[in-house]
């Protein structure tokens, strides 16, 4: 029964951390169409912000908004000067961020060197709930991911902003006939997206080793669970691809093990494609 | 652009003079050279310079650069300086056959050094067979195995780094004595940990233990769940420890968050100076490591060896094991040149075996004939709880100063 209980909590704990970390792609890829490669780069550097503020002696949270803050600067820097002229041609998008991925990865191993750092986790040890131990840190980040999903929500649902956004997705045309600053809004869901990234980076760092690679685990992963879990379905496609993704891992490891169980995801992620192309969470 | 404009406005015959006079260019040096007594011994040394694992190639290529300046400060070998040409692996099993062949074939060096994982050894392990060339291998390693020829079992590479009944084996009544008999072993999937494994079972067999899991983890994997579980619910005494780069800091920082550091012994054979100051004090503390060299070892050797690697590196620059093992790959390399008054890989092969080195930073160590295998010492160290810095990460446990490994499982003599 316990044992139960602890695939359950695992499983619980892994999809809310990948959601995090794929948050910020579900939002650019999702709402507006730019395949972000540059966020693998995007989470490392926040990770090495987290480690640079934390190793001079402040506190994690500020360093987890100062890497929020500056990968979201750099973020519509990187709009302002080349993406936005790129918004009708997502294979060149493609291309342009890869370029800027590695171009940041390059520049971090400049700045930061190559050698393993570490930041401290916040939240050392574990908490035991009813027989049941849970990684302190871990359960605080998958809480924060939850919490930063439903602000998102009410920032998508319930704000001008929101509806605008949601307008633009349905249709561009009408949507700038009507009046709305198109350009701005682009502007505001990619530094959005790449705040996201920067925090995430950040909020993951404690828990892996920060090197130059980081943000690499995540890429590939945020992808599958934006594709799977549906493109444009920000919040409950990220977390049912979150679950699909890395959730199962667990379950699958349980059966089997960890090596069969990594293929496996990825097998299940692709028979998901074939028969539901546009994803497990279909538009309505 | 247009067709005609292929050659930049070249007439046809300017470009084939070029051509002809850039063959004859590269044809040149070939003809030209012979061996003068001021002419350079050259030696191409592959590191991973860029890739996975970068953070251990600094004090890899260190290690040898170093060497080579005391050799070269001493008056060279045979009244010839040391050059060294490096070659970056980028961690590469691939990239370091595109390196080997071009050193050899381009640069044209008397012998290589280095590669780092075993799969980049594997890779070069054919390229210096058919070019007949020597390869002085630094890193800890798990052994010659018939089955992984030409990797090892090649009498063209020498192994100067421990392999596990060295690294390994001289510790195993210790742990087994003190902390139980039940291993979980976890390591990276790959043939270092797998075959290191395999070795560590026989030891573990004849002393009455028993292994009561084995996992081997794809490279970069963020998530140790249900690892942690399954190690959890094993009964393990003692986690044997072979996960590599990253994944080492991945695994470890989720070990300690689960809290289950305080439950489990666990003696890794991967995390020397450099992954240990990556996983820092609270996740390395009390952890169990065992390698034939360690910054911290009191040896008069290391002290002066520190001295000289501090004042040309800076004080808080890192060495380790493998780096240790390319600067006696490189001293040992010019004292079997001076032995055999010639630099022939012919020469080389018969006068490496039983070349011993005094000045090993670690204490002795010398070439074995017989499988090319390095004698070292052998140390269990213990992390030290809130260690500062390398001075002080870790603790003697116990050691040994010299250690023959098992012979090699190759058609031996080599």
């Amino acid at each position: 029964m316990s044992d139960i209980v602890t695939v359950a909590v695992d499983a619980t704990l892994i999809t809310l951390v990948l959601a995090l970390a794929a948050f910020g792609l579900a939002i650019i890829y999702g709402l507006i169409g730019v395949i972000n490669m540059a966020h693998g780069a995007m989470l490392t550097l926040g990770a090495y912000i987290a480690w640079a503020v934390t190793s001079q002696g402040f506190a994690f949270p500020i360093a987890v908004l100062t890497a929020g803050v500056t990968v979201g600067l750099i973020g519509l820097a990187l709009e302002h000067t080349i993406i936005r002229h790129f918004y009708d041609r997502p294979f060149d998008t493609l291309l342009l961020t890869w370029a800027f991925f590695l171009i940041i990865t390059e520049v971090i191993k400049i700045i930061f060197g190559t050698d393993f750092r570490n930041v401290p986790s916040p939240f050392p040890g574990a908490i035991t709930i009813a027989g049941v131990t849970i990684p302190a840190y871990r359960s605080f980040v998958a809480a924060l991911s939850l919490a930063l999903m439903m602000g998102t929500a009410v920032l998508l649902y319930r704000t001008s902003l929101g509806i605008k956004i949601r307008a633009l997705i349905q249709n561009r045309e009408v949507a700038s006939l009507l009046g709305l600053n198109i350009d701005r809004t682009y502007k505001t869901v990619f530094g959005l997206g790449s705040f996201i990234a920067g925090l995430s980076g950040a909020l993951i760092a404690p828990m892996l080793s920060v090197d130059p690679y980081i943000g690499n685990v995540y890429l590939v992963r945020s992808f599958f669970v934006v594709i799977v879990g549906g493109i444009g379905q920000v919040l409950t496609g990220t977390l049912v691809g979150s679950f699909l993704i890395g959730g199962a891992e667990t379950l699958f490891a349980v059966l089997s093990n960890q090596v069969v169980a990594q293929a496996a995801v990825f097998f299940l992620a692709i028979v998901i494609l074939r028969f539901r192309p546009e994803g497990v969470i279909r538009p309505r | 652009m247009k067709k005609s404009d292929w050659l930049g406005g070249m007439s046809r015959r300017t470009a084939l003079k070029g051509m002809v006079a850039g063959v004859a260019a590269l044809g040149a040096p070939a003809i030209i050279r012979r061996a003068s007594a001021a002419d350079p011994i050259r030696i191409g040394v592959i590191s991973p310079l860029t890739g996975a694992w970068t953070v251990y190639g600094k004090a890899h290529i260190s290690g040898f650069e170093l060497a080579v300046e005391e050799i070269n400060a001493a008056g060279g070998v045979l009244g010839r300086p040391m050059e060294m040409v490096v070659g970056d692996s980028k961690t590469e099993p691939r990239i370091v056959v595109e390196q080997a062949n071009r050193l050899i074939r381009q640069e044209r060096v008397d012998l290589l050094a280095g590669t780092f994982s075993s799969a980049e050894r594997n890779a070069a392990g054919p390229v210096v067979k058919s070019a007949d060339k020597i390869l002085l291998y630094p890193t800890w390693y798990e052994g010659q195995e018939k089955e992984y020829f030409p990797g090892v079992c090649n009498p063209n590479i020498f192994m100067f780094g421990p392999e596990p009944t060295q690294q390994v084996w001289p510790h195993m009544e210790y742990m087994v004595g003190n902390f139980g008999k039940k291993f979980f072993m976890i390591g990276s999937d790959y043939a270092w940990p797998r075959v290191t494994n395999q070795v560590t079972k026989r030891k573990l067999e004849e002393l009455g233990g028993e292994v009561v899991g084995e996992v081997y983890i794809p490279f970069n994997t963020p998530q140790y769940e249900s690892v942690l579980r399954d190690i959890r619910n094993s009964g393990a005494d003692i986690i044997f420890h072979s996960l590599t780069g990253s994944d080492t800091v991945n695994f470890r920082q989720q070990f300690v968050a689960a809290g289950m550091n305080n439950d489990f012994v666990l003696w890794t054979v991967d995390d020397e100076e450099v992954v240990t100051s990556g996983l820092g004090p609270d996740v390395s503390a009390n952890t169990y490591v065992s390698f034939d060299y360690f910054m911290s070892i009191k040896h008069p050797n290391n002290v002066a060896f520190l001295e000289r690697f501090r004042a040309k590196y800076g004080a808080d620059a890192l060495m380790n094991t493998v780096g240790v093992g390319m600067y006696n790959a490189a001293h040992m390399a010019a004292l079997a040149i001076e032995k055999a008054g010639e630099v022939s890989t012919e020469a080389l092969r018969t006068s490496l075996k039983g070349v011993v080195f005094n000045e090993a930073p670690q204490g002795v160590v010398r070439m074995r004939e017989e499988d090319n295998q390095a004698v070292v010492p052998s140390y269990l160290m213990k992390v030290r709880p809130g260690w500062t810095s390398v001075n002080d990460m870790f603790e003697e446990v116990q050691s040994f100063e010299s250690v023959e490994p098992l012979a090699a499982r190759c058609d031996l003599p080599l």
